[in-house]
């Protein structure tokens, strides 16, 4: 068959491609192709033109070694030749078709030849007729048949084998009568021997950049093969799967998980005869079946109700190949339908076999866990305020907003008046949308044809995956992005990521749809409830994760839907923008009729350079931005993962499933393109993960109401000008405005170039504001549609340290002091005894008045402002304005309100407050080295003692700056003498706070000139020097203050170095059992283009317009510098989450309400204390475990033990990482248990 | 003749001597490229000989060994100076106001002073300047000699303004050098060779300066007399006849500048001297192929009618952005290209320009470009003509 084809491609293209008067031309470009074929980067991308002159590329290299050998020959006779030369040039060798061969051949016989050389010419002459013959018989047998475009082939289904024997075998069972049953075969099969691949091993490449890319194709066959399953294209993932197969050259990129993909499709559908075939070829292609090609094998016969003989053989071979059966049923991730397929095949041989139980669910062994996971105790989990009925209800409304996968929000932003302008505006716009929609879904399905039709021909395309979503829904997905496209474009990267985010998020939950799942969660979720709410019980009590997996099915939950590689992602989501740019299009000019007029692109592929670097972006049109800012329609639409969730969310119970009811979501956040994260989590054991599982869900399951009075105020200011001061972004009409666009004529130069300065200032200026203005809009539109419901959640997930973040985005606790204050606990609890002093301390807190007081020095002051705290309460902004000039404006108002409320109460202590108190570490990170070192005088200064005053680590830097810079005043130096009174606490606060972050020099520098350049009467000739004076000042201070902490941070850069200097990442585990990997690679370019991504034929410029810039993929290759400098503030942050977790899990025992902003832990007013205490006692658990001792273990473990290598410097560097990770730094003589009384510690 | 070489560092005084070439390369900090390994950096360090004998610049070593890998020609054939200094002088009478940038030992520098020319010696290296200050002892204000390097002149990323980087607002300033309205004469000429390692990086540099009439060109139609690497030369001067050298920059210069060639300067005549006397290898091999070059000594003389109504400093920036992305994908046609680069139908565009529909970017001369730009620029019935229109902080370096 193929040998068909190829002769077709020679033939016909040979005849067309022979003009007569470009030979020579032809011929280079023959070369070309050649070179074309070798490199495998063209051969996918390769328009189909050069394909099928490709196929005769034999041919070319026949002629040219003809060529070649008349050459030699020449050189051995010259006399002869010079009189009778043959004129190669006129043979067409570029296109080697049965013409040219023909014409070859009578060239050849028109010659006379004589000599040694005409003899050797002569027999290749007729080597060559006989193929030509061959080739002409082939030809004639296709000419007979039908053109190709008229009739699909039908789809492969047997395959081609390599192997003889493989094959022969086949060939006679496939010719065999319907009598010689499938089954046999399949253990004949399974007997023979996988031919171990020796070739093919040799030609897979060795360098990285060619396996990454390597990886890259095989993802892309596996989500190809994968999705056909989805999409119910069995026979086209056969079709491709035999293709690639019989494709000798491309055959090493499949792997048994493709084979195993295709085979499974087969078992399910019950369908045994292709499915041997499937097993022919992973026999053929020396790959030895796994669990999971042994299941499917089964299920399959489960399905046909096979008679057991075959069965048997089958769980023989299986045996042989040293699989157990009982592995088939925990190993394999399978649905109920498919167990119990796989259980009637595997009962008809051991009639009293039962599947293994699930084992028990492991606990968590980790020391620092095991009060939590401790049966009995005193326990008292909290529950939620809300009745089972309510939160039933809740669940539904959320149920329905994740079904229909966007919510509508009305925006907040003052509607224009509706001027017919604006009422023009909006009705053009409806019906463009309406043109759009068909046009996209016409779009939609040309460009799904021809991607069908290029699958067909063998290769993988995205045609399954266009085929996942509807083609109306995908059309108003991509008009939902066109609708939020900045009007100074984004990225086509971006666009294209999120883009294919969407697609993946819309298909997951029209999936769990599809396959019933929702009534199934239904019934769980209900039960789930009566854990947290108020009026139901749950005995023992359990954490909602245990409860959650008690509740599951004996089969255990459907596998979650694995992510798309990134690749894929990227590459569905720029076919979807090319669609978008392709299919959308508009009058020239609004007002026009439709029709009347040319219509014009919307979006278009534009380019910035950055550097010399390009970027292509996607700008839409600015007649359609202006249109879309006329029209100010009054809604904006969210997906349903950027909102609030309606009800609590579901438990997190593995790295893929939790939050959401139905939307995907991750518990690690990953920067885009690095998937170490992920793996590292899948290979951990589930019982590793609870501590983390457990405390993102319990922060998740904090319920959340918006603070009415607040927003109503924030909306005043939004509507009103604005206020940057109190971080209420002014309108976009309140932007500075560039100078009219053009001058008059005869303006001089020079004038021109500050009038462009200046409006390029006034625009910069503009799209700043326009950016904040957007946030600020989407953040308090969502506010203001949740402010009736009486509760919502913030499911959490996590970064690759451990640091907490809430999932959706625009409104949360976490951000500026505007977005926490809009937000309080639904939950109220009285104040209780002291409940009140603690809301006044915490306002003096807000204001950042009275740092370096005493608790009961601030509670005076309190007491002494209360005055201007209830003016602040009653007239926010026309009484004295006393809560604006604090640190955090709006905090303070809330929090005054909250006092106001609670003062004028009959009775405080019954105050039923939903105010959250924080308290902050006081530069946590020095806290944590301090506590790590031992450094009894770092430990005082960071507040790890217990002492009447807090002590501030800022001013200590700084006075010992200063008796530094006096002993250099008195040598004489004259820095320090210009320095005398300047050396403050402001000047040095920012660099003390980042150092520990791994600030360098360089950029400790910089800060201290900024700060030298806010002081007025500092001369400013000096800042250079000073600041270079005083960053060597405050390390040396640090150095002298914390000398424990820069040895330990100096220990753990080196050893990051000598890490990276081994080429891995460097990697830990948090005290707690979270698998960490720092996620900085070299990018590196793996696709090689713009038509390789976008999947070749469908390139979206014109092959000639400029190529739009790669993305840039992460390879495995670390970033030194990164991962160097990068170590000791990502051990130090994962250090603070654990200890966050640990503070998290145990309130959740005693019953708090707590939530976090990484070091700023929150809890009713009441319960403070408490959480104060559970805050202290778990540092000093955490850091009572030998930290650094177990880090130093570990990373000898993973990066010390591979076995001594032939290359003598990576022994040397082994040798070295080893001796520094055991030459752990000196600790010193604190006490720990001194943590316990210390007041200020968080305060 | 050979009198002022007098005062030169001996390393320099050496080279003189030996080879009898014209110009000299100084490296500098050889050894202080930071990923050499310890050892060897320190190595090397220790092996560098003390360059610089000259006793009142006794400091200066610390400096050397500050700078990254940079060499610096220098004239110093006194022949070539005053040939240099002659073409410069041309026929004009009246005395010139000329900013030599790097004059190095200043031998240029003193055939300038002969041709009574006022001179502004730029120089980056502490180590010539007391040298330089020297030589216009007696000459009552005609020389004036000042730390800067005129490559870096008004850094554009905001970094640290310390000498030799300075503003040329307050250089200038100091100088009493005022600005002359673009349509008049040449308030001064630049004479200087263009850094052997970042030629283009200053050409680019200088462009931008150029067309947004910032930096030195605030002041007026300054006149650029250079030296430049052969190669670069016929980039800069390359027309669509030579595809392969012809790009953006060639585009921008033309339209800018009057580019003249006035003397050429083979390298073969050049002793190629280095510190240390050894260099990496492939340090060795990139100058080596330099070596094989013509320096060409050209004169960039600014168009007096380059800004018109429809190409001002204002929107230039739209003007080099529509090069860039042309010549980033040279081969393909203009269509191609004016549909990412402007809404304004592109078929329209090439009837005004009368280009032909298949025309390529590499066949279109400078003039042209200049003239598309300027037909979309003033295209009716558009009122949005550019998609780049506000991406204007794209820059260079």
């Amino acid at each position: 068959m193929s040998a068909l084809r190829w002769g077709c491609g020679a033939a016909g293209l040979g005849r067309a491609l022979v003009p007569a008067g470009r030979r020579r031309l032809l011929a280079e470009e023959g070369a070309g192709a050649l070179d074309g074929i070798w490199g495998r980067r063209r051969s996918s991308s390769a328009s189909p033109c050069e394909r099928d002159r490709r196929k005769d590329w034999g041919h070319a290299e026949l002629l040219e070694v003809l060529e070649a050998r008349v050459r030699q020959l020449q050189g051995e006779s010259v006399s002869e030749v010079t009189v009778k030369r043959v004129d190669m040039a006129q043979i067409p060798e570029g296109s080697g078709s049965s013409f040219q061969l023909s014409r070859k051949a009578e060239a050849g016989a028109a010659l006379e030849l004589r000599g040694r050389w005409a003899e050797k010419l002569d027999k290749e002459k007729r080597i060559m007729q006989k193929r030509k013959q061959r080739l002409e018989v082939k030809l004639q047998a296709h000419s007979q048949k039908p053109p190709r475009e008229q009739q699909p082939r039908p789809l492969r289904v047997e395959p081609r084998l390599k192997n003889g024997q493989l094959a022969g075998c086949l060939q006679r069972w496939a010719r065999g009568s319907p009598a010689s049953p499938w089954e046999e075969q399949l253990a004949q099969v399974l007997q023979e021997a996988p031919q171990k691949l020796s070739c093919e091993e040799v030609q897979a490449p060795a360098d990285r950049g060619a396996e990454a890319q390597l990886s890259g194709q095989r993802q892309k066959l596996l989500a190809f093969f994968e999705c056909c399953l989805l999409t119910d294209h069995l026979p086209l993932a056969h079709h491709v799967l035999v293709t690639q197969h019989g494709n000798f050259r491309r055959r090493w990129l499949l792997t048994l998980a493709m084979y195993n993909t295709v085979m499974l499709g087969w078992a399910r559908k019950g369908s045994f005869k292709e499915l041997v075939y499937v097993f022919f070829m992973v026999k053929d292609a020396g790959l030895a079946p796994d669990l999971l090609s042994y299941a499917a094998a089964l299920q399959c016969m489960g399905r046909l109700d096979q008679d057991a003989s075959t069965i048997k053989r089958c769980l023989e071979q299986m045996a042989r190949d040293r699989l157990q059966v009982q592995k088939l049923f925990l190993a394999v991730p399978m649905s109920e339908e498919e167990r119990a397929a796989l259980l009637t095949a595997v009962r008809k041989v051991k009639p009293a076999f039962s599947p293994p139980p699930r084992p028990t669910p492991r606990v968590n062994t980790s020391p620092l866990l095991k009060d939590i996971y401790a049966q009995g105790g005193p326990v008292s989990y909290p529950k939620l305020h809300l009745p089972l009925k309510t939160l039933e209800d809740l669940f539904q409304q959320q149920l329905r907003v994740e079904l229909a996968t966007t919510v509508q929000v009305k925006s907040v932003e003052k509607a224009p008046p509706l001027t017919s302008e604006v009422l023009h505006a909006r009705e053009t716009l409806r019906s463009l949308r309406d043109q759009w929609e068909a046009a996209l879904c016409h779009e939609l399905q040309e460009i799904k044809a021809e991607l069908a039709r290029r699958a067909r021909e063998g290769r993988p395309t995205l045609y399954p995956h266009l085929c996942l979503l509807s083609e109306q829904e995908t059309a108003q997905m991509l008009l939902q992005v066109l609708q939020v496209l900045p009007p100074q474009g984004e990225s086509l990267i971006q666009l294209a990521y999120q883009l294919g985010t969407r697609a993946f998020n819309r298909h997951v939950v029209q999936r769990k749809q599809r396959e019933h799942q929702v009534p199934a969660l239904q019934r769980r979720y209900s039960e789930y409830l009566r854990l947290l709410a108020c009026d139901t019980q749950v005995d023992p009590p359990r954490l909602p994760r245990q409860h959650w997996e008690s509740l599951g099915g004996p089969g255990g939950e459907p596998p979650p839907e694995q992510p798309w590689p990134l690749p894929v992602l990227v590459r569905l989501g720029k076919q979807l923008a090319e669609v978008l740019v392709r299919a959308v299009r508009m009058p020239r000019s609004p007002g026009a009729p439709a029709g009347a007029e040319q219509l014009i692109p919307v979006l278009y592929h534009v380019y910035s350079f950055r550097s010399f670097r390009q970027i292509g972006i996607l700008k839409p049109h600015p007649a359609f931005s202006q249109l879309l800012a006329t029209a100010a329609e009054p809604t904006l639409t969210f997906e349903a993962a950027e909102v609030p969730m309606l009800c609590p969310p579901l438990p997190w119970t593995s790295p893929h499933s939790g939050a959401f009811l139905l939307s995907p979501a991750k518990l690690m956040r990953a920067v885009e393109g690095t998937i170490q994260h992920q793996e590292r989590l899948e290979h951990c054991p589930p019982a590793a993960l609870h501590g983390a599982l457990d405390a993102l869900t319990q922060l998740g399951n904090c319920a959340w109401r918006v603070n009415g009075r607040v927003l109503d105020l924030v909306l005043e200011l939004f509507h009103a000008r604005g206020c940057t001061r109190l971080g209420v972004p002014p309108p976009a009409s309140e932007a500075p405005r560039p100078p009219s666009r053009r001058p008059a004529p005869g303006t001089p130069p020079a004038r021109l170039a500050e009038l462009r300065r200046e409006a390029a200032r006034c625009l910069k200026a503009a799209r700043e504001l326009r950016s904040l203005r957007a946030d600020a809009l989407y953040r308090l539109s969502l506010a203001q549609h949740l402010r009736h419901h009486g509760a919502f959640w913030l499911p959490h997930n996590m970064d690759f340290r451990g640091r907490t973040y809430p999932c959706p985005p625009h409104l949360s606790h976490l951000g500026s002091d505007l977005a926490r204050a809009l937000l309080e606990f639904a939950q109220g609890r009285p104040l209780g005894p002291r409940g009140l002093d603690w809301l006044k301390l915490h306002v003096v807190n807000l204001t950042g008045l009275k740092k370096r007081e005493s608790l009961q020095a601030r509670l005076a002051f309190a007491d002494q402002v209360l005055d201007e705290v209830l003016d602040s309460a009653d007239r926010p902004m026309t009484g004295r304005k006393w809560w604006m000039a604090a640190d955090e404006p709006w905090q303070t108002l809330a929090c005054c309100m909250e006092i106001a409320r609670a003062v004028r109460s009959p009775d405080p202590t019954t105050f039923v407050s939903h105010f959250p108190v924080h308290q902050d570490g006081s530069c946590n990170g020095l806290q944590h080295y301090a506590a790590l070192g031992r450094d009894s005088a770092g430990a005082a200064s960071v507040n790890l003692t217990p002492s009447d005053l807090p002590q501030d680590v800022y001013s200590g830097v700084a006075a010992q700056v200063e008796v530094f810079r006096r002993q250099d005043a008195e040598q004489g130096v004259r820095v320090a003498q210009v320095l005398e009174g300047f050396v403050s606490r402001k000047v040095v606060k920012q660099t003390v706070m980042t150092v520990v972050y791994g600030v360098t020099r360089y950029g400790g520098r910089l800060q201290i000139e900024k700060r030298l350049h806010e002081l007025q009467d500092f001369p400013q000739e000096f800042v250079w020097e000073a600041s270079h004076y005083l960053v060597r000042q405050v390390f040396n201070s640090l150095q002298e203050m914390f000398s424990a902490t820069r040895a330990i941070q100096h220990w753990l850069t080196e050893s990051a170095r000598l890490i990276s200097h081994m080429g891995s990442a460097v990697e830990w585990v948090t005290p707690l059992g979270i698998p960490v990997i720092q996620p900085y690679h070299r990018t590196a370019k793996v696709c090689q283009g713009w038509g390789r991504w976008l999947g070749p034929g469908l390139c979206p410029l014109p092959a000639s317009a400029p190529s739009p810039p790669r993305p840039p993929l992460v390879s495995r290759r670390p970033n030194t510098l990164k991962q160097k400098n990068g170590f000791p503030p990502n051990f130090i942050h994962s250090l603070d989450s654990s200890h966050m977790m640990l503070t998290a899990l145990h309130c959740y025992r005693k019953g708090l309400t707590f939530v976090s902003v990484h070091d700023c832990f929150w809890t009713h007013a009441a319960d403070v204390p408490v959480m104060n205490q559970v805050c202290r006692e778990q540092f000093v658990r955490l850091h009572s475990q030998p930290i650094l001792r177990d880090l130093s273990r570990f990373l000898v473990k993973r990066f010390c033990s591979a076995p001594r290598s032939q290359n003598f410097s990576k022994n040397i560097q082994m040798r070295k990482l080893f001796q520094t990770l055991l030459a752990l730094p000196e600790t010193g003589t604190f006490d720990l248990e001194q943590v316990k009384q210390s007041t200020y510690f968080f305060s | 003749m050979w009198v002022t070489v007098a005062g030169l560092p001996a390393r320099l005084t050496l080279s003189v001597l030996t080879g009898a070439g014209r110009f000299s390369i100084l490296g500098s900090g050889v050894a202080t490229r930071k990923d050499l390994p310890e050892v060897l950096r320190r190595g090397f360090s220790d092996s560098r000989p003390q360059p610089l004998p000259c006793p009142d610049i006794r400091e200066s070593s610390s400096c050397v060994s500050k700078c990254r890998l940079d060499y610096k020609r220098y004239v110093i054939s006194r022949r070539l100076a005053e040939t240099l200094a002659q073409i410069l002088q041309g026929k004009r009478k009246t005395p010139q106001l000329v900013l030599e940038c790097n004059p190095g030992p200043g031998i240029l520098t003193q055939a300038l002073l002969e041709t009574g020319a006022r001179v502004i010696a730029l120089e980056s290296d502490k180590t010539f300047i007391p040298h330089l200050e020297s030589l216009g002892k007696n000459l009552d204000g005609q020389l004036d000699v000042v730390h800067c390097d005129f490559f870096k002149l008004d850094p554009r990323n905001g970094s640290l303004v310390k000498p030799p980087i300075m503003i040329s607002q307050m250089l200038f300033q100091n100088l009493g050098i005022r600005a002359v309205p673009w349509s008049a004469g040449i308030p001064l000429k630049v004479i200087g060779i263009f850094p052997i390692k970042s030629e283009k990086k200053a050409l680019w540099k200088l462009i931008y300066d150029l067309y947004s009439c910032t930096s030195v060109y605030r002041y007026g139609r300054v006149e650029l007399n250079m030296f430049i690497s052969e190669k670069e030369y016929q980039k800069l001067k390359a027309r669509p006849k030579n595809p392969n050298l012809y790009q953006a920059l060639s585009v921008l210069w033309q339209v800018a500048c009057d580019i003249k060639l006035l003397h050429m300067e083979p390298w073969s005549s050049f002793d190629l001297h280095t510190q240390n006397g050894q260099l990496e290898k492939t340090k060795r091999r990139e100058l080596s192929e330099l070596i094989q070059q013509n320096l060409c000594f050209i004169r960039m003389t600014p168009r007096r009618n380059l800004f018109t109504e429809n190409l001002t400093p204002i929107n230039y920036d739209v003007f080099f952005h529509m090069l860039k992305q042309c010549f980033g994908k040279r081969n393909a046609k203009l269509v191609d290209h004016l549909h990412s680069l402007s809404p304004v139908d592109a078929k329209d565009i090439l009837t005004l320009i009368r280009k032909h529909e298949n025309v390529k970017i590499t066949n279109i001369c400078p003039e042209d470009f200049k003239l598309l730009f300027e037909t979309i620029e003033c295209s009716k019935d558009y009122n949005c003509k550019w998609l780049c229109d506000d991406i204007m902080e794209d820059r260079i370096m």
